[in-house]
């Protein structure tokens, strides 16, 4: 008998990143230097709100490291002409090479200036994943920062595929790129198409499981049972985009219907702009001399400055000032003796007198009665007048929430439903207390993503200071700086370091086509594209358009792990390590993120569970050599001591800077931000290395749940949430469209249309009928059926449509493998159960097996988005039927901020019985 | 004495398959080899629809059926009520297969891996000959609970003694541990929430509880109700 | 209507298993038959050997569909409760009795070796029977079709086989007759029961498939036949061996429509909701491997 050698089996910590809910920590079991298997780290049980659990994407990552798919070695294209039928005639390469390809490009480039004849930067990014594999691009951003301006126009889904009217607006209001629950305390929330069971991450299942074991009741409105529906108390099939009637007949509901005293009262008056006076050209009515907003004071009866403490503000009610004055558009201003104003939540109360119940139901076919119970049971769990004691600090108590889901918070009727359901929220006062509705994370308001309570400052008018894009004579740029125009269009968007990801990308694909904004050139493609984790050939919209755009990018340069269908299109192929092969020190905790507010905050470690396999580099590795091959060492390592890493390696506490004119290996790099880390968390007491990380796998500190809420920071500088009216807004729109029109564009009016200081009810089936009719010569009715997508949790962000295991067990979810449509309405129509069907938008078609459901809205039918894929390996053998082939791009369908929704009308056949 | 039984709270399940993941990990079960899987169920007619997910898979009865009509004595049941599979007795007749009422047993003749017929790395070095021919099917990780048990842990309460998918739950739905204990954390769940086992009148005495807090319709619950 | 769902066929018992119930079964009885109709002689050489033939191929087929096949000795690991283990175990005594019997020309052997061709026939109705994840199999009234079928595959065949060896016996036609009667009968309450007891609605609908020819062609025709074969004892040779062949072929329709396409797993379901602690039944292990005929 041969002695039984034992296996050499080691436990890593490190985490997941291919969401934004992350970085979900995990281990990684090893068997004789071989990764096995996925496990949760248990050392954070009690931490964690999920107790170190990680969800299902992760356990793909191991199969992903031994994909035989994988591209193994850098690869060049060989054959010059791009296109989808032109095999691009890859050979392999060595790094030396590939390196030298393109820092030889980057070099040629920046000789020629890095901005282009039409003042576009010549270099472009793009990444997917609503940006989080910055989060795995190790110090590859600090080589960007030391390029200079590039372009992330080009994009792979987001405005789209995002939250983007809730980003702008929700930031503009209580610094909330996205909204959540105050999930371990709610009783009561009202989703419009949330699925938040598949998009909250571990944290949001968790915690939301938790709350239905606790009670908490979820009403869940939306056109087919999601995931999110099946555990929720009431499943409402509204009909698809008539979300607005529902929600502008439910605050109909609490300001018609409801006394004024049962309303959170003191809120109102206090902490909104409820009270503030709008005059006859919808701008605040203002002290002549100091150019406050004035409020109308039952104490003095008289016109206050809404600053004024001793003040009782009327909130409702028109009423008669004598000297004020309003400011509008550039400046102009109207100055009055005596003059009419009403309050602003009187100007609510007026727009939505006539949106009842009654009226709702026939748009949205929700019943009235079951509209007011809701509304009705909202306010009673509202515990209006309530407190509690957060870490020593009272705090009102309002265990309620009003949220939406995606393509119901972004394009056309988005700017209505994200206004009315936060308005939902502050008339019971439940806007960033205890229980109630909270933001996580700032893009558009600050530059830090991480800690928002910091960028709550006192601004203009009592508000929270906001950093608009300019729109005044002097400070607007009539030059489009990125190929969307975001400094030019889309002014909400700010002008802080994200604010290029809040432009219009659908936008710049259309300008690359040559098909939108026709008074402008036609963009030139970037000299230099770099593309990584993502894929927007697949990804973005009437995706069989994007590739001839790519086809005419001069360089492309792809960061890949598979072949894809953008990647098809590139010059140079590099494969990077992927997440178990590469290091990364990233914050965890915090209030950072949908669903994941933390008790304690910290650093954790992303590291190689193995050495990468075949030639794949760490992202670090790779921006090391092409800052040295470019010249740009020094800047590069500059953008690193500044903090591009994650934190400054330099301040007056510590120093851990490194030598600007010196290469750093990636371990110096991650050792030196591992100790900045380290020493900032716990007050220069422990100074952590990345050996102690590697070994112990985060290190934390205490957070207070204080850091949850706005709401006492607000009352301790005085300040108002920017609600209801939306004087700025209004102000900014009119401002806007004096500039376009100045410069002669007029393709954005219907977009210019939208900044109203109130959002108005617009009947959105009817404008999409519209916008088919007059972009595709057809008949709208000819369309009768919604298309929608459905999150899922297995694929989404995770790019990993090519992992076996991923497809698995996604198939036991319904509807990953075919259409899903109304059992009955299929039978009408002589549909069976798995029989093939062709599903037809104005643009494109597909076909896909029937999967035939009960939870679904008879018009609707339903494909989960992420399939189409015609070149990626063992994903372009599943011939599932994607979502974005089929939905049209056109500038009648982006709203004010340039987004629009992720669905379009479709006709069905059916071509035969299936397989 | 102690009885191992596992719980699935339906309140909690929100079908996302971690577990279905975990346990393919835990295992290293081939490719369409689940022996923890989540069902997406349906019910109902639009508009009153009931969506519900239901894990399933080996429901370690009292009196488990497989191992009455195993001829080779391969599936057997230990005092702990965790039914075992003896890869090396087993012939591979499928009788279990057909005799047990939840779907929960596998058999691969050939080897079969992720990406064709070259097995990946990872799957090398796990590959085990014995189960090829063989049944196979969930064994509530009665290595992971023997080797914890060893060490003085508690199976269901410390990780390193849990079977796989309880461990890997996000929402926290799926439970494991000793029924015969009165104040066990499975005993204090059952006794505190309602509850329902699979097929119960078939007389096999699930180990497998699902906790639930609807009455599901007549149509859903099953066979010849007692 | 079922009440469970995900009633998918099951596809581990194919065609070779099926083999083992149409084959063995006729074999089976075929002995038992041939037995009593030799009594108190033995039956010759052909038939026995036919017999055991019948049993080798259905035994062979299952073979064929076990998983590992050179371990098939540990089928005889479990005849405490497995009526798999106490089907193999009886084989093995048929073919020892059945062929020393022949070959000896030892009617106690024999008339031993008909009563083992009984227990086979028995066993592989408790096989079925045990088969609880199979609604259709698990039924207690296939026990009594499976053994009314096996016993007039038996007869016909023996009829078939002393027919054309011009030694035909007048009352085991009567005999078939009547085991066809009860065949149908336990056929009827077979449908009867599944249908009482909410079987998949895809089993029911295979079997509803197979209900006239297995009926008229199985059944009722070969009556027919036999009763003009009576009134007419000149058409003997052409009609009661059409009426054998079509009882035979009928009731291997059946096995097979039953064992390959009726089967149809339990399905999952939700249950009654209960409240309060269970109570606990301890693994049935803790009482040991006692012996149990019934367990149902």
């Amino acid at each position: 008998m041969h002695a039984k050698v034992e296996p050499e089996v080691k436990r890593v910590s490190t985490y997941c990143y291919q969401c934004v809910n992350g970085p979900d920590l995990l281990t990684v079991e090893t068997v004789d230097g071989v990764a096995t298997k996925i496990e949760p780290n248990f050392d954070l049980k009690g931490e964690h709100p999920a107790d170190g659990k990680v969800c299902v994407k992760p356990f793909g990552l191991v199969q992903k490291l031994y994909n035989p798919d994988r591209i193994k070695r850098p690869m060049k294209r060989t054959n010059p002409k791009k296109g989808r039928h032109e095999e691009p005639g890859w050979v392999e390469i060595s790094w030396d090479e590939a390196l030298d390809i393109v820092a030889d490009k980057m070099n040629a480039t920046r000789a020629k200036g890095v901005m282009d004849e039409n003042g576009n930067p010549r270099l472009a990014f793009t990444t997917g994943g609503a940006a989080t594999p910055f989060k795995y691009m190790g110090s590859f951003p600090a080589l960007l920062f030391a390029w200079g301006p590039f372009d992330q126009s080009l994009g792979a889904g987001g405005t789209v595929k995002c939250y983007h009217t809730e980003h702008m607006f929700g930031e503009l209001w209580h610094r909330a790129f996205t909204i959540l629950p105050d999930t371990p305390r709610c009783e009561y929330i009202i989703s419009f198409g949330m699925n938040i069971d598949a998009s909250g991450g571990v944290t949001g299942v968790r915690r939301h499981a938790d709350a239905r074991k606790r009670g908490m009741k979820r009403i869940q409105f939306e056109p087919h049972l999601s995931v999110t529906g099946a555990n929720a108390a009431e499943w409402i099939p509204i009909k698809t985009k008539t979300d607005n009637a529902v929600l502008y007949s439910m605050l109909h509901v609490l300001l018609h219907e409801t006394p004024m005293d049962k309303l959170d009262v003191p809120f109102l008056k206090n902490r909104t702009a409820s009270p503030y006076l709008v005059g006859p050209n919808g701008f605040y009515l203002r002290d002549p001399e100091t150019k406050k907003p004035l409020m109308w004071d039952n104490n003095s009866n008289g016109a206050v400055p809404h600053d004024r403490a001793d003040a009782d503000p009327a909130l409702v009610g028109t009423f008669t000032v004598t000297g004020a004055i309003e400011v509008g558009a550039d400046e102009e201003t109207w100055r009055y003796d005596r003059v009419e104003g009403a309050t602003g939540l009187e100007k609510t109360r007026q727009l939505l007198a006539d949106k009842t119940p009654e009226w709702a139901a026939e748009i949205s076919e929700v019943p009235a009665a079951t509209i007011r119970r809701i509304t009705n049971e909202y306010l009673a769990h509202a515990h209006i007048g309530e407190t509690e004691i957060v870490d020593g600090r009272e705090l009102p108590f309002r265990p309620v929430a009003t949220v939406l889901g995606k393509s119901v918070n972004n394009g056309w009727g988005a700017y209505e439903c994200v206004w009315a359901h936060t308005m939902m929220q502050v008339l019971v006062g439940a806007l960033e207390v205890s229980g109630g509705m909270l933001g996580s994370t700032t893009h558009v308001a600050g530059d830090t993503d991480w800690e928002r309570s910091l960028t709550v400052e006192a601004g203009e008018d009592g508000f929270m200071t906001h950093t608009f894009t300019p729109t005044d004579k002097e400070g607007w740029d009539a030059n489009p700086f990125t190929r969307h125009a975001h400094n030019s269009l889309t002014p909400m968007g700010g002008s802080k370091m994200g604010a290029q990801l809040f432009g219009s990308t659908t936008l710049a694909w259309l300008r690359l086509q040559g098909r939108a904004a026709e008074s402008w050139p036609k963009p030139n493609p970037p000299d230099i594209w770099f593309v990584y984790k993502c894929n927007p050939a697949i990804s973005h919209s009437e995706t069989n358009r994007m590739g001839d755009a790519m086809a005419e990018f001069p360089f492309v340069a792809a960061f890949a792990y598979t072949l894809d269908e953008t990647n098809h299109f590139a010059d140079v192929i590099m494969p990077e390590a992927t997440d178990l092969e590469s290091d990364q020190l990233h914050r965890i905790g915090g209030g950072h993120y949908m669903e994941n507010h933390w008790e304690s905050e910290g650093w954790a470690l992303r590291q190689a569970v193995i050495e990468p396999l075949h030639e794949a580099k760490d992202f670090s590795w790779i921006a090391n050599e092409l800052a040295r091959r470019t010249g740009l060492l020094e800047a590069y390592n500059g953008a690193i001591n500044a903090g591009v890493c994650g934190i400054p390696l330099q301040t007056d506490d510590y120093d851990f800077a490194l030598e600007p004119d010196k290469e750093h290996s990636q371990d110096d790099i991650w050792n030196a931000v591992s100790k900045a880390a380290s020493h900032d968390l716990t007050g220069g007491k422990e100074i952590l290395d990345l050996d102690w990380f590697r070994q112990n796998g985060f290190k934390t500190r205490p957070y207070s749940r204080l850091n949850w809420y706005l709401y006492h920071k607000l009352e301790d500088l005085g300040l108002r949430f920017e609600l209801p009216y939306q004087e700025r807004y209004f102000r900014m729109g009119k401002q806007l469209a004096n500039r376009l029109h100045e410069t002669g564009v007029h393709w954005w009016d219907k977009q210019l249309e939208e900044y109203k200081p109130l959002p108005e009810f617009e009947d959105l089936n009817r404008l999409w009928d519209e916008i088919i009719e007059r972009n595709h010569d057809v008949k709208a009715a000819d369309y009768p059926f919604w298309l929608l997508t459905g999150r899922s949790m297995q694929y989404a962000w995770g790019g990993n449509v090519g992992i076996q295991l991923i497809k698995e067990v996604a198939d036991n979810v319904y509807g990953h493998d075919g259409v899903v449509m109304n059992a009955g309405r299929a039978r009408e129509m002589g549909i069976e159960e798995g029989d093939l069907i062709e599903v037809t938008s104005p643009v494109n078609s597909t076909r896909g097996y029937a999967r035939l459901r009960q939870g679904v809205r008879p018009d609707v039918v339903v494909m989960i988005a992420q399939f189409g894929q015609w070149k990626m390996p063992f994903a372009k053998d599943l011939k599932r039927p994607g979502l974005n082939a089929l939905v049209p791009m056109n500038v009648d369908s982006l709203d004010g901020g340039g987004s629009s929704i992720d669905g379009t009308k479709v006709y069905v056949t059916r071509i035969g019985a299936g397989l | 004495m102690t009885r191992y039984v596992m719980i699935a709270d339906l309140n909690r399940c929100v079908g996302c398959q971690t577990c279905t993941a975990a346990c393919k990990h835990t295992n290293a079960t081939p490719p369409g080899v689940q022996w923890r899987k989540v069902l997406d169920v349906e019910w109902g007619e639009f508009p009153d629809v009931q969506r519900l997910f239901m894990p399933v898979g080996c429901q370690h009865c009292a009196d488990p059926p497989c191992m009455h009509v195993c001829p080779s004595t391969a599936t057997a049941q230990r005092e702990d009520g965790i039914v075992t599979i003896d890869y090396d007795l087993c012939i591979g007749c499928s009788y279990c297969t057909v005799a047990c009422p939840y779907q929960a047993r596998y058999k691969v003749d050939k080897p079969e891996f992720a990406y064709g017929d070259i097995p990946t790395e990872n799957e090398a070095i796990q590959f085990d000959e014995r189960t090829m021919g063989v049944a196979q099917k969930c064994t509530f990780c009665s290595d992971r609970v023997d080797a914890g048990v060893e060490q003085g842990l508690t199976p269901g309460i410390d990780p390193e003694a849990t079977p796989g998918c309880v461990n890997s739950c996000i929402a926290d739905a799926l439970s494991f541990g000793d029924i015969e204990d009165e104040n066990s954390n499975v005993s204090e769940l059952l006794a505190e929430n309602t509850w329902f086992q699979m097929h119960a009148e078939l007389g096999t005495e699930p180990g497998f509880y699902y906790l639930w807090d609807r009455e599901a319709p007549e149509d859903m619950q099953g066979d010849m109700q007692e | 209507m079922s009440n469970t769902f995900g009633n998918a066929l099951q596809t581990q018992w194919d065609w070779r298993a099926a083999g083992n119930f149409m084959f063995g079964g006729s074999g089976g009885a075929l002995i038992l038959m041939a037995a009593i109709a030799s009594w108190p002689g033995t039956p010759n050489l052909v038939i026995g050997l036919a017999a055991l033939v019948f049993v080798g191929l259905g035994l062979f087929l299952v073979w064929l569909e076990i998983g590992r096949p050179w371990r098939f000795l540990h089928v005889f690991f479990h005849p405490q409760t497995s009526w798999m283990t106490r089907e193999a175990s009886v084989s093995v005594l048929l073919f020892a009795a059945t062929f020393t019997g022949v070959l000896m020309q030892a009617p106690s052997l024999l008339a031993a070796a008909g009563l083992l061709g009984f227990l086979f026939l028995y066993c592989q109705g408790r096989i079925l029977k045990a088969s609880k994840g199979i609604p259709a199999w698990r039924e207690p009234a296939v026990v009594p079709l499976i053994i009314s079928t096996g016993l007039a595959e038996g007869a016909a065949i023996l009829s078939i086989l002393l027919i054309v060896s011009n030694a035909a016996q007048g009352w085991l036609l009567y005999l078939l007759m009547g085991l066809l009667g009860w065949r149908l009968v336990s056929w009827r309450n077979y449908r009867q029961r599944m249908a009482a007891n909410n079987a998949p609605p895809a089993a029911l609908k295979v079997l509803d498939g197979i209900d006239r020819p297995q009926v008229i062609l199985g059944n009722a025709l070969p009556l027919l036949l036999l009763v003009t074969v009576i009134v007419q004892p000149a058409l003997l040779a052409p009609l009661a061996l059409l009426a054998c062949i079509l009882a035979t072929a009928g009731g291997w329709l059946m096995k097979f429509t039953i064992i390959a396409k009726a089967a149809q797993v339990q399905g999952y379901a939700l249950g009654k909701l209960q409240k309060g602690r269970p109570a606990i039944k301890p693994p049935v292990r803790r009482e040991k491997d006692k012996f149990v005929f019934s367990r149902d």
